[in-house]
Protein backbone atom coordinates (compact mmCIF):
# COMPACT_ATOMS: atom_id res chain seq x y z
CA UNK A 1 0.00 0.00 0.00
CA UNK A 2 1.33 3.29 -1.27
CA UNK A 3 0.59 5.33 2.09
CA UNK A 4 1.88 2.70 4.36
CA UNK A 5 5.54 2.93 2.36
CA UNK A 6 5.23 7.07 2.69
CA UNK A 7 3.75 6.87 6.12
CA UNK A 8 6.47 4.35 7.74
CA UNK A 9 9.53 5.72 6.17
CA UNK A 10 11.10 9.32 6.07
CA UNK A 11 11.34 10.98 3.31
CA UNK A 12 13.91 10.61 0.79
CA UNK A 13 14.63 6.94 1.36
CA UNK A 14 15.10 4.96 -2.13
CA UNK A 15 12.65 4.45 -5.37
CA UNK A 16 9.20 2.84 -3.15
CA UNK A 17 8.91 5.95 -1.12
CA UNK A 18 9.34 8.16 -4.47
CA UNK A 19 6.74 6.09 -6.33
CA UNK A 20 4.36 6.14 -3.34
CA UNK A 21 4.61 9.92 -3.06
CA UNK A 22 4.07 10.16 -6.52
CA UNK A 23 1.02 8.10 -6.65
CA UNK A 24 -0.13 10.25 -3.37
CA UNK A 25 0.59 13.43 -5.54
CA UNK A 26 -1.83 12.22 -8.22
CA UNK A 27 -4.72 11.18 -6.15
CA UNK A 28 -4.75 14.70 -4.16
CA UNK A 29 -3.47 17.09 -7.31
CA UNK A 30 -7.00 17.56 -8.31
CA UNK A 31 -8.61 18.64 -4.97
CA UNK A 32 -5.40 20.93 -3.63
CA UNK A 33 -5.39 22.72 -7.35
CA UNK A 34 -8.78 23.45 -7.50
CA UNK A 35 -9.13 25.12 -4.30
CA UNK A 36 -6.41 26.98 -5.41
CA UNK A 37 -7.49 28.04 -8.42
CA UNK A 38 -10.75 29.03 -7.13
CA UNK A 39 -9.67 30.65 -4.57
CA UNK A 40 -6.98 33.02 -6.87
CA UNK A 41 -8.93 32.70 -10.01
CA UNK A 42 -5.45 32.31 -11.50
CA UNK A 43 -3.96 28.87 -13.11
CA UNK A 44 -0.45 29.55 -13.16
CA UNK A 45 -0.48 30.86 -9.05
CA UNK A 46 -2.92 28.32 -8.51
CA UNK A 47 0.00 25.39 -9.88
CA UNK A 48 2.65 27.25 -8.42
CA UNK A 49 0.92 27.25 -4.76
CA UNK A 50 -0.15 23.86 -5.38
CA UNK A 51 3.44 22.76 -6.35
CA UNK A 52 4.19 24.27 -3.08
CA UNK A 53 1.63 22.67 -0.99
CA UNK A 54 3.28 19.44 -2.01
CA UNK A 55 6.87 20.19 -1.20
CA UNK A 56 5.72 20.85 2.05
CA UNK A 57 3.49 17.91 2.50
CA UNK A 58 6.49 15.77 1.45
CA UNK A 59 8.70 17.75 4.42
CA UNK A 60 6.20 17.01 6.57
CA UNK A 61 4.93 13.26 5.89
CA UNK A 62 6.65 11.52 9.25
CA UNK A 63 3.94 13.16 11.37
CA UNK A 64 0.85 12.50 9.27
CA UNK A 65 -0.55 9.47 10.43
CA UNK A 66 -2.93 8.22 7.74
CA UNK A 67 -4.73 8.92 4.62
CA UNK A 68 -7.30 10.72 6.49
CA UNK A 69 -4.55 12.64 8.22
CA UNK A 70 -3.14 13.59 5.02
CA UNK A 71 -6.48 14.83 2.85
CA UNK A 72 -6.96 16.99 6.18
CA UNK A 73 -4.05 18.24 6.30
CA UNK A 74 -3.53 18.51 2.58
CA UNK A 75 -6.98 20.95 2.58
CA UNK A 76 -5.84 22.94 5.43
CA UNK A 77 -2.57 24.28 4.11
CA UNK A 78 -3.84 24.81 0.93
CA UNK A 79 -6.54 27.22 2.61
CA UNK A 80 -3.75 29.01 4.36
CA UNK A 81 -1.27 29.34 1.94
CA UNK A 82 -4.47 30.83 -0.54
CA UNK A 83 -4.68 33.14 2.11
CA UNK A 84 -0.69 34.38 2.62
CA UNK A 85 0.03 34.03 -1.17
CA UNK A 86 -2.88 36.45 -1.88
CA UNK A 87 -1.75 39.05 0.66
CA UNK A 88 1.84 38.50 0.34
CA UNK A 89 0.94 38.89 -3.71
CA UNK A 90 -1.33 41.81 -3.15
CA UNK A 91 -3.09 40.74 -6.35
CA UNK A 92 -5.38 43.70 -7.64
CA UNK A 93 -8.80 43.37 -6.27
CA UNK A 94 -11.46 42.41 -9.02
CA UNK A 95 -14.27 43.62 -10.29
CA UNK A 96 -17.00 40.95 -10.92
CA UNK A 97 -16.12 41.28 -14.62
CA UNK A 98 -12.97 41.22 -14.84
CA UNK A 99 -12.34 38.19 -13.06
CA UNK A 100 -10.46 35.96 -15.20
CA UNK A 101 -12.03 32.75 -16.24
CA UNK A 102 -10.41 30.21 -14.20
CA UNK A 103 -8.84 28.11 -16.94
CA UNK A 104 -10.70 26.12 -19.63
CA UNK A 105 -13.19 24.68 -17.12
CA UNK A 106 -15.79 22.48 -17.53
CA UNK A 107 -19.06 21.98 -16.42
CA UNK A 108 -22.55 21.10 -16.70
CA UNK A 109 -25.71 23.27 -16.71
CA UNK A 110 -25.83 26.41 -17.48
CA UNK A 111 -22.27 27.93 -18.85
CA UNK A 112 -23.15 31.46 -18.28
CA UNK A 113 -24.50 31.44 -14.84
CA UNK A 114 -21.40 29.17 -14.18
CA UNK A 115 -19.16 31.62 -15.23
CA UNK A 116 -21.08 34.54 -13.31
CA UNK A 117 -20.76 32.19 -10.32
CA UNK A 118 -17.26 31.48 -10.20
CA UNK A 119 -16.80 35.21 -10.93
CA UNK A 120 -18.33 35.74 -8.46
CA UNK A 121 -17.04 33.82 -5.54
CA UNK A 122 -13.89 35.08 -6.50
CA UNK A 123 -15.31 38.58 -5.88
CA UNK A 124 -16.02 37.37 -2.34
CA UNK A 125 -14.19 38.60 0.65
CA UNK A 126 -10.63 35.88 1.55
CA UNK A 127 -13.08 33.96 4.52
CA UNK A 128 -16.18 33.85 2.85
CA UNK A 129 -14.61 32.69 -0.40
CA UNK A 130 -12.58 30.15 1.49
CA UNK A 131 -15.75 28.49 2.95
CA UNK A 132 -17.67 28.88 0.10
CA UNK A 133 -15.12 26.51 -1.70
CA UNK A 134 -14.64 23.86 1.22
CA UNK A 135 -18.06 24.15 1.17
CA UNK A 136 -19.27 23.50 -2.43
CA UNK A 137 -15.75 21.80 -4.47
CA UNK A 138 -14.77 19.21 -1.19
CA UNK A 139 -18.09 19.12 0.12
CA UNK A 140 -17.79 20.22 3.67
CA UNK A 141 -20.31 20.40 6.53
CA UNK A 142 -19.65 23.42 8.27
CA UNK A 143 -17.85 21.38 11.57
CA UNK A 144 -15.06 19.87 8.67
CA UNK A 145 -14.80 23.41 7.26
CA UNK A 146 -14.43 25.08 10.86
CA UNK A 147 -12.12 22.48 11.94
CA UNK A 148 -9.70 22.75 8.81
CA UNK A 149 -10.03 26.41 9.06
CA UNK A 150 -9.91 26.98 13.01
CA UNK A 151 -12.92 29.13 13.52
CA UNK A 152 -15.73 28.67 15.26
CA UNK A 153 -17.78 26.72 13.89
CA UNK A 154 -21.36 29.73 14.28
CA UNK A 155 -19.15 31.62 12.28
CA UNK A 156 -18.69 28.94 9.37
CA UNK A 157 -22.45 28.98 8.90
CA UNK A 158 -22.93 32.56 8.85
CA UNK A 159 -20.47 33.46 6.25
CA UNK A 160 -22.28 30.73 4.15
CA UNK A 161 -25.54 31.94 5.10
CA UNK A 162 -24.69 35.65 4.21
CA UNK A 163 -22.70 34.48 0.89
CA UNK A 164 -25.50 32.37 0.07
CA UNK A 165 -27.66 35.38 0.08
CA UNK A 166 -24.84 38.01 -1.47
CA UNK A 167 -24.56 35.59 -4.43
CA UNK A 168 -28.33 35.05 -4.65
CA UNK A 169 -28.58 38.67 -4.88
CA UNK A 170 -26.11 39.05 -7.27
CA UNK A 171 -27.00 36.50 -9.59
CA UNK A 172 -30.72 37.93 -9.37
CA UNK A 173 -29.47 41.50 -10.38
CA UNK A 174 -26.96 40.03 -12.81
CA UNK A 175 -29.48 37.44 -15.36
CA UNK A 176 -32.93 37.76 -13.49
CA UNK A 177 -34.99 35.89 -11.68
CA UNK A 178 -35.79 33.41 -14.62
CA UNK A 179 -32.90 31.15 -14.02
CA UNK A 180 -32.97 30.68 -9.99
CA UNK B 1 -35.12 32.45 -0.48
CA UNK B 2 -37.33 29.43 -1.21
CA UNK B 3 -36.38 25.95 -0.87
CA UNK B 4 -36.53 25.38 -4.68
CA UNK B 5 -34.27 28.29 -4.82
CA UNK B 6 -31.70 27.38 -2.54
CA UNK B 7 -31.35 24.08 -3.87
CA UNK B 8 -30.61 25.92 -7.36
CA UNK B 9 -28.65 28.22 -6.87
CA UNK B 10 -26.41 25.14 -4.40
CA UNK B 11 -26.50 22.82 -7.27
CA UNK B 12 -25.06 25.64 -9.37
CA UNK B 13 -22.50 26.09 -7.08
CA UNK B 14 -21.53 22.83 -6.71
CA UNK B 15 -21.10 22.66 -11.01
CA UNK B 16 -19.25 25.98 -10.41
CA UNK B 17 -17.04 24.53 -8.06
CA UNK B 18 -16.36 20.90 -8.75
CA UNK B 19 -13.06 20.14 -8.75
CA UNK B 20 -10.74 21.15 -11.84
CA UNK B 21 -7.90 18.56 -13.36
CA UNK B 22 -4.76 19.80 -12.88
CA UNK B 23 -2.19 20.19 -15.45
CA UNK B 24 -0.85 16.93 -17.12
CA UNK B 25 2.79 17.11 -15.76
CA UNK B 26 1.78 18.32 -12.58
CA UNK B 27 2.95 15.13 -10.36
CA UNK B 28 5.87 15.35 -12.26
CA UNK B 29 7.28 18.99 -11.41
CA UNK B 30 6.21 17.81 -7.65
CA UNK B 31 8.73 15.30 -8.09
CA UNK B 32 11.59 16.85 -10.31
CA UNK B 33 11.20 19.93 -6.87
CA UNK B 34 11.55 17.56 -4.38
CA UNK B 35 14.35 15.94 -6.06
CA UNK B 36 15.99 19.66 -6.33
CA UNK B 37 15.37 20.47 -2.76
CA UNK B 38 16.99 16.88 -1.96
CA UNK B 39 19.99 17.59 -4.55
CA UNK B 40 20.81 20.84 -3.09
CA UNK B 41 20.28 19.58 0.45
CA UNK B 42 22.76 16.90 0.27
CA UNK B 43 25.45 18.33 -1.71
CA UNK B 44 28.50 18.46 -0.40
CA UNK B 45 29.66 22.07 0.60
CA UNK B 46 33.03 23.11 0.45
CA UNK B 47 34.36 23.85 3.70
CA UNK B 48 36.61 27.27 3.68
CA UNK B 49 40.09 25.81 3.83
CA UNK B 50 39.38 23.49 0.79
CA UNK B 51 40.53 26.73 -0.89
CA UNK B 52 44.08 25.49 -0.28
CA UNK B 53 44.32 22.46 -2.50
CA UNK B 54 44.64 25.03 -4.81
CA UNK B 55 48.70 24.94 -5.87
CA UNK B 56 48.36 28.98 -6.16
CA UNK B 57 46.77 29.40 -3.37
CA UNK B 58 48.78 27.72 -1.16
CA UNK B 59 52.35 28.60 -2.35
CA UNK B 60 50.43 32.49 -1.53
CA UNK B 61 49.69 31.21 1.75
CA UNK B 62 53.05 30.38 2.64
CA UNK B 63 54.89 33.03 0.70
CA UNK B 64 52.69 35.73 3.00
CA UNK B 65 53.18 33.68 6.43
CA UNK B 66 57.04 33.48 5.52
CA UNK B 67 57.58 37.29 4.92
CA UNK B 68 55.03 38.25 7.81
CA UNK B 69 57.56 36.26 9.87
CA UNK B 70 60.58 37.98 8.55
CA UNK B 71 59.58 41.83 8.98
CA UNK B 72 58.33 40.62 12.27
CA UNK B 73 61.46 39.13 13.26
CA UNK B 74 63.20 42.02 12.16
CA UNK B 75 61.02 45.10 13.41
CA UNK B 76 61.54 43.10 16.69
CA UNK B 77 65.38 42.94 16.90
CA UNK B 78 64.87 47.03 15.96
CA UNK B 79 62.80 47.39 18.33
CA UNK B 80 65.30 45.84 21.06
CA UNK B 81 68.39 47.24 19.62
CA UNK B 82 66.86 50.77 20.21
CA UNK B 83 65.82 50.02 23.58
CA UNK B 84 69.28 48.85 24.60
CA UNK B 85 70.77 52.31 23.38
CA UNK B 86 68.62 53.98 25.23
CA UNK B 87 69.59 52.38 28.43
CA UNK B 88 73.27 53.00 27.93
CA UNK B 89 72.90 56.34 26.99
CA UNK B 90 70.71 56.73 30.56
CA UNK B 91 73.34 55.29 32.28
CA UNK B 92 75.64 57.59 30.66
CA UNK B 93 74.16 60.51 31.50
CA UNK B 94 73.39 59.29 35.48
CA UNK B 95 77.23 58.83 35.56
CA UNK B 96 78.03 62.62 33.94
CA UNK B 97 75.34 63.94 36.49
CA UNK B 98 76.98 62.16 39.46
CA UNK B 99 80.74 63.34 38.43
CA UNK B 100 79.41 66.84 38.05
CA UNK B 101 77.81 66.75 41.26
CA UNK B 102 80.93 65.83 43.43
CA UNK B 103 83.30 68.64 41.53
CA UNK B 104 80.64 71.07 42.75
CA UNK B 105 80.78 69.40 46.47
CA UNK B 106 84.64 70.28 45.75
CA UNK B 107 84.45 73.62 44.70
CA UNK B 108 82.25 74.86 47.35
CA UNK B 109 84.81 73.10 49.87
CA UNK B 110 87.79 74.77 48.41
CA UNK B 111 85.96 78.41 48.16
CA UNK B 112 84.97 77.87 52.20
CA UNK B 113 88.20 76.81 53.36
CA UNK B 114 89.72 80.38 51.03
CA UNK B 115 86.95 82.28 52.83
CA UNK B 116 87.98 81.00 56.07
CA UNK B 117 91.44 81.53 56.06
CA UNK B 118 91.32 85.53 54.83
CA UNK B 119 88.74 86.19 57.61
CA UNK B 120 91.54 84.58 60.13
CA UNK B 121 93.82 86.68 58.18
CA UNK B 122 92.04 90.07 58.61
CA UNK B 123 91.53 89.19 62.30
CA UNK B 124 94.94 88.96 63.54
CA UNK B 125 95.53 92.66 61.66
CA UNK B 126 93.13 94.65 63.69
CA UNK B 127 94.44 92.78 66.89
Amino acid sequence: MAERVLLDHPPDTGTAFADAFARLVRRHQSMVFSIALHFLADRSAAEELAQDVFLQLHANLPNLKSEEHVTFWLRKVTAHRCIDFKRRRTLPQVSLEEVAEPGALTSNGDPFLTRKLRQMIASLPEKPRLIMILRYQEDLGPEEIAETLSMPVGTVKSHLQRSLALLREKVSRTIGEVTL
Amino acid sequence: MTDKNLNQIEDQLKRALSRQEAPRDFADQVLARVAEQHASRTAPRNPWWRIFTQPLVRWAAITATAASLVIGGIHYRNVRIERAKGEAAKQQLMLALRIAGSKLQLARARVNEINATQTNQSRREEE
